[in-house]
């Protein structure tokens, strides 16, 4: 491994652990109320997803690191074992809403941006 | 201790910030023992995060699509999870505990709701129905009998 990849390479694990440690703090303080994390994580995922694609960096520390330790596949099993369809319904439905909803607002918030800057640079 | 911290709370008025109420009754509270805590938490969170972010990308090319590699994360974690809570109940209150924050931080922070649903979102948009079931399907059967057999073989004979 070359000089650059094991930078790249620490760079990207950093920003993966640096992610995952308020992630994991939040989720553990809400204890069990993981559908809240889960259905916060959606939408944090929807939104970081739309408003930095292409960022790779701004990806590992949102997405992979911060979203993907905030929210649980392994704990809405165990509810999904214990109390059936309820949890599997809201879950499911209510995370495809967050996603989509955080996708629409990051949208409507990049162009809302695009338009302020190109006004502002009109002006000038 | 628990007087100090209701005398806290209760002192939580008009001049003191929720803030600073919260803050002061955890430093009245066990507060290193808080602090312990979160910090087995985190300590978990690091590598679950780390390991997830690898094994996915290592599995990238060898699989037909990335969302298996975060249906396999997905799996193992849900059959240790069951593993755990099934050895929780041979186990004494201190390892109780510790076993609990481990499998918040490590276990919580491996497997992965979110990018599941955006996969899911992105077969299905892209109208790719074969695979969005088989990923829902695979998730949600093989999820349940990882977690089950987990239970199985954590609970013992």
């Amino acid at each position: 491994m070359n000089r650059r990849a094991l930078v790249d390479e620490i760079w990207a694990l950093a920003l993966v652990a640096a992610g995952a440690i308020p992630g994991a703090l939040l989720r553990w303080q809400l204890g069990d109320q993981i559908l809240v994390a889960n259905l916060l994580g959606c939408l944090l995922i929807g939104m970081i997803s739309v408003a930095a694609s292409g960022r790779p960096r701004w990806l590992l520390w949102g997405a992979i690191g911060f979203c993907g330790s905030l929210t649980t596949f392994s704990s809405w099993m165990l509810e999904l074992n214990r109390a059936g369809l309820p949890v599997l319904a809201s879950h499911l439905g209510g995370g495809l809403a967050a996603l989509l909803l955080g996708q629409a607002l990051s949208r409507r918030g990049l162009r809302v941006w695009r338009r302020v800057r190109s006004a502002a640079g009109s002006t000038r | 201790m628990t007087g100090l911290t209701s005398s806290y709370g209760a002192g939580c008025g008009a001049g003191q910030s929720f803030g600073s109420a919260v803050i002061k009754s955890w430093l009245a509270a066990d507060s290193l023992q808080t602090a312990a805590a979160a910090l087995l938490v985190a300590l978990g969170a690091v590598p679950g995060a780390w390991l997830r972010f690898k094994l996915v990308n290592h599995l990238e090319p060898l699989l037909p699509r990335r969302h298996w590699g975060t249906l396999g994360v997905n799996l193992i974690a849900c059959f240790a999870l069951g593993l755990v809570v099934g050895l929780e109940q041979s186990c004494g209150e201190a390892a109780r505990r510790l076993l609990l924050l481990l499998s918040t931080g490590f276990l919580g922070s491996f497997s992965t709701f979110s990018t599941f649903v955006a996969e899911l979102q992105t077969e299905l948009t892209a109208r790719r129905w074969d695979q969005a079931a088989l990923l829902l399907g695979g998730s949600l059967v093989g999820g349940l009998l990882a977690l089950r057999s987990g239970l199985l073989l954590g609970a013992g004979p």
